[in-house]
C-alpha cells in the first residue's frame, strides 16, 4: 500500500531547485505524480504530489529535503493524505470560467475581486496578475459548479461590481478560449 | 492554464469587436407533410415545425448565455415548397406560407426560408403555380423568405423560368409599394443553390438533408476589420506590412471566430439532439456601423468602395476567409464567402450614393466572392425585361465559374437615381442605384428555352 503526500516548497529562485527537491524524494522511493511551479519577482514556489512507501514518514522526507546542499532556504511543508482521502483529478472542472479584471492600478482590487467569488461560492483555482503601465489586469479561471446562482445573474452583478468600481471585468467559458487559441489532439 | 495575452486576445474579440454567431438556422424536411388535401398538409406543417423547433430559440438563448456570446438571428429552413405542395394550385401554395408564417412565429424565430422551387432545367405544372403564388405570398406574411433555383453548372440556365422572374420582382415590388417595395427584398433568384446555407432569403433544407439539422453563420465583417486595423496601427512603418500578412491576419482571425461559431452550433445541436450540419463562412455585413464588408475594402487601401483594385481585394478576403474557417470547422458549407449586399451595408450604400460603386463594377466583384447582385434598390420604372437580363448576366457567372451566384434586387416604386430607399433593421437602407441600358434586352429574353450547360459541365 503505498501513501501519497502534498509537497510545497518556497525558497529563492536558482537553477536546480526541482532537481534537488525530487532528487531527495527518489531517494527516498518516492515516485511523483503531479508538479506545479511558479516564479514570482525572482521567487519560486513549487507544488508536488508524490507517492511513497508506506513506512516513509513526513519527517523522512523533511529531513531529506533538508539535507539539499544549497546557499537558499527551502521552506517546506507536507502533508500526508489520509487514507480514504480522494485527491481531486488533474485539469479543469466541467464549468470553469475564466474572469478578466482591467483598471488602472490600486490597493484591494484582488482583494475584493476575490470576495466577490467567495460571496458567490466561486472557487478561484488559478489566477494571474500582471502590472504594466500602471494598469492591473487579472486573469482568474473559475470553478462555477457550486456558485450560488445563474451564470446570467453572475454576470449582472459582475457588470454592476465594474461599474461600482471602475474596473473592467468579464466573464467568459473556458472553452471559448480553448477553441479560440488551441488545436487540441485527442 | 492559458497564457495570460491568450485570454486578452480572446477578451477583445468578445468585447470591443462584437463577436457574436450571426445565425443558427434548423433546417427541417417537410416532405412527409403532404396529405391528400390543403389542409391536412398544412397541419402536418405546423405541427412538424413545432415538433422539432419549440424548443430551438430557447436552447440558442441557452447557450448564448452559457458562453457569453450572442446568436443574433434564429432561423428555420424547410423542403422547396414546391416539392412539399406538389399537384397544389396557387392560392394552395399562399395557404402553405400563411401556415408557415404561423409556425415561425409560434416558435419565435425570426425568419423562415424554403418558399422555393429548382427549376434549373424545366418547370413542372406545380412548379407554375408555385412561382404565380410568390408574389401574393410574400406580401401577405411577415417572416417568410423565397427563391428560386433557376440555373445550375449541370444543367444551364431555364431561359424560360429567367424570363419569369422579372415579371415576378416587380409584383413583389408593386405589392408592397407602400413599403418601398420590401417584398422583393425577401426573394431571391440563384444559380447553383445550396441545400445547406443558413442565410437568407435564400436558406432552404435540401432534399439531399436528413430530416433536420443545424446550420451555422458565423459572425460578421466586424472582427476581420478590427483585427485589421490592430495590425495596421503596430505597423505605422510605410512599407512593413505587406499584403499577404494581411490576408494571413484574415486567415487567422476567421479561425477564431468560426472555431466560436462550431462550439455554439454543437452545444445548441446537442441539447436538441439535432444533428450538426455545416458552418457556413460567410461574412455577412449588418447596417450597424463597423459591421461592413465594405469598411473591410477601405481599410485595405482602396479610398472607395468600387474603385480599382476593389475586385482584387474581395478575392483575398474571400480566399483568406475561407482557409481560415475550413481548418476550423468539422464541416464547411453553404454559401461560404464574403456578402456583398448593399442595403445591408451602410459602407456599400454610401458607395451608391456617391457614384463610386456602380452595378456594373458589382457584377466583376460577384465573380469572386458570394453570393451576387444583392439587396440593390434600383428605379421602380426599370422593366421586367432588364431585370431578368441582369439576373441572366449574374447566372452566367455562376454557370461558368461553377459556384453560386444570385440576384436579390428590388426595383422600388415610384422611386428614381437621387432617390432612398430604407427597410429598417438588418434590411438596411440605400440610394437608388442607376442601371444602364435600360429596354434593350428584351429580344435576349424573349427566346425562352434554355441556355445550355457549359461544356466543363461534362466530367462522367
Amino acid at each position: 500500500m503505498k501513501k501519497q503526500m502534498i509537497i510545497s516548497v518556497m525558497s529563492k529562485d536558482r537553477p536546480g531547485i526541482i532537481a534537488s527537491i525530487t532528487g531527495a524524494i527518489y531517494q527516498l522511493g518516492g515516485d511523483v505524480a503531479d508538479l506545479n511551479q511558479t516564479v514570482l519577482c525572482g521567487y519560486l514556489t513549487m507544488i508536488l504530489n508524490a507517492s511513497f512507501d508506506e513506512e516513509v514518514t513526513k519527517e523522512d522526507l523533511r529531513a531529506a529535503i533538508s539535507h539539499v546542499k544549497t546557499e537558499c532556504t527551502f521552506e517546506v511543508s507536507i502533508k500526508e493524505i489520509q487514507p480514504g482521502e480522494q485527491l481531486e483529478a488533474a485539469g479543469p472542472p466541467k464549468e470553469t470560467y475564466i474572469l478578466t479584471v482591467q483598471g488602472p492600478n490600486k490597493a484591494g482590487i484582488v482583494h475584493g475581486i476575490s470576495l466577490f467569488c467567495s460571496e458567490h461560492n466561486v472557487n478561484i483555482f488559478d489566477l494571474a496578475t500582471t502590472l504594466q503601465d500602471d494598469q492591473y489586469t487579472m486573469a482568474l479561471q473559475l470553478d462555477l459548479q457550486k456558485c450560488s446562482c445563474e451564470i446570467e445573474e453572475l454576470q449582472h452583478k459582475l457588470d454592476a461590481y465594474s461599474t461600482a468600481n471602475g474596473l473592467t471585468v468579464m466573464i467568459q467559458h473556458n472553452d471559448i478560449f480553448q477553441v479560440t487559441n488551441e488545436i487540441t489532439l485527442h | 492554464m492559458l497564457r495570460s495575452d491568450q485570454i486578452l486576445s480572446t477578451v477583445e474579440m468578445i468585447q470591443k469587436e462584437n463577436l457574436d454567431v450571426r445565425t443558427v438556422t434548423m433546417g427541417i424536411n417537410l416532405l412527409d407533410c403532404r396529405s391528400g388535401n390543403l389542409v391536412d398538409t398544412c397541419n402536418n406543417i405546423e405541427n412538424k415545425i413545432a415538433r422539432f423547433a419549440g424548443n430551438f430559440v430557447a436552447a440558442c438563448n441557452k447557450m448564448s448565455k452559457k458562453y457569453g456570446i450572442p446568436v443574433v438571428n434564429k432561423r428555420i429552413s424547410v423542403t422547396p415548397i414546391a416539392f412539399v405542395g406538389a399537384g397544389f394550385k396557387k392560392d394552395d401554395f399562399i395557404e402553405i406560407a400563411k401556415t408557415l408564417d404561423r409556425a415561425a412565429t409560434a416558435v419565435g424565430v425570426d425568419i423562415l426560408g424554403g418558399y422555393s422551387a429548382q427549376v434549373e432545367k424545366g418547370m413542372t405544372d406545380t412548379d407554375r403555380e408555385f412561382i404565380a403564388s410568390i408574389p401574393e405570398a410574400l406580401a401577405q406574411t411577415d417572416k417568410i423568405c423565397a427563391s428560386i433555383n433557376i440555373a445550375t453548372t449541370h444543367k444551364g440556365i431555364n431561359m424560360d423560368a429567367l424570363a419569369i422572374m422579372g415579371h415576378t420582382i416587380k409584383e413583389l415590388a408593386e405589392q408592397t409599394a407602400d413599403q418601398g417595395g420590401f417584398a422583393a427584398a425577401k426573394f431571391v433568384v440563384f444559380c447553383n443553390q445550396p441545400g445547406d446555407n443558413p442565410f437568407m432569403a435564400g436558406a432552404i433544407h435540401g432534399v439531399e438533408e436528413a430530416e433536420a439539422v443545424l446550420n451555422v453563420g458565423v459572425s460578421g465583417p466586424g472582427v476581420i476589420a478590427r483585427a485589421l486595423e490592430r495590425l495596421i496601427k503596430k505597423h505605422p512603418k510605410p512599407g512593413s506590412l505587406k499584403f499577404d500578412e494581411l490576408a494571413e491576419e484574415i486567415k487567422q482571425t476567421t479561425f477564431r471566430v468560426t472555431r466560436c461559431g462550431e462550439l455554439i452550433g454543437r452545444a445548441v445541436s446537442k441539447s436538441l439532439g439535432i444533428e450538426f450540419g455545416v458552418v457556413d463562412l460567410s461574412l455577412a455585413p449588418t447596417p450597424t456601423i463597423g459591421d461592413s464588408v465594405g469598411e473591410i475594402f477601405k481599410i485595405l487601401g482602396v479610398d472607395s468602395v468600387g474603385a480599382p483594385g476593389s475586385t482584387a481585394i474581395l478575392a483575398m478576403l474571400n480566399d483568406a476567409v475561407k482557409k481560415g474557417g475550413i481548418f476550423a470547422s468539422k464541416t464547411v458549407g453553404g454559401l461560404s464567402g464574403a456578402f456583398i449586399p448593399v442595403m445591408e451595408d451602410a459602407v456599400l450604400a454610401e458607395a451608391v450614393g456617391d457614384g463610386s460603386l456602380t452595378l456594373e463594377k458589382l457584377e466583376a466583384m460577384t465573380c469572386v466572392c458570394s453570393v451576387g447582385l444583392d439587396m440593390i434598390a434600383i428605379p421602380g420604372s426599370v422593366d421586367a425585361d432588364t431585370i431578368s437580363a441582369i439576373i441572366a448576366d449574374e447566372m452566367a457567372l455562376g454557370v461558368i465559374n461553377s459556384k453560386t451566384t444570385a440576384a436579390r434586387l428590388i426595383p422600388v416604386p415610384g422611386k428614381e437615381v437621387g432617390d432612398h430607399v430604407s427597410f429598417g433593421g438588418l434590411f438596411g437602407a440605400s440610394p437608388i442605384m442607376p442601371v444602364n441600358n435600360i429596354g434593350k434586352s428584351s429580344r435576349f429574353i424573349a427566346w425562352g428555352g434554355r441556355m445550355p450547360a457549359p461544356i466543363h459541365s461534362f466530367k462522367n
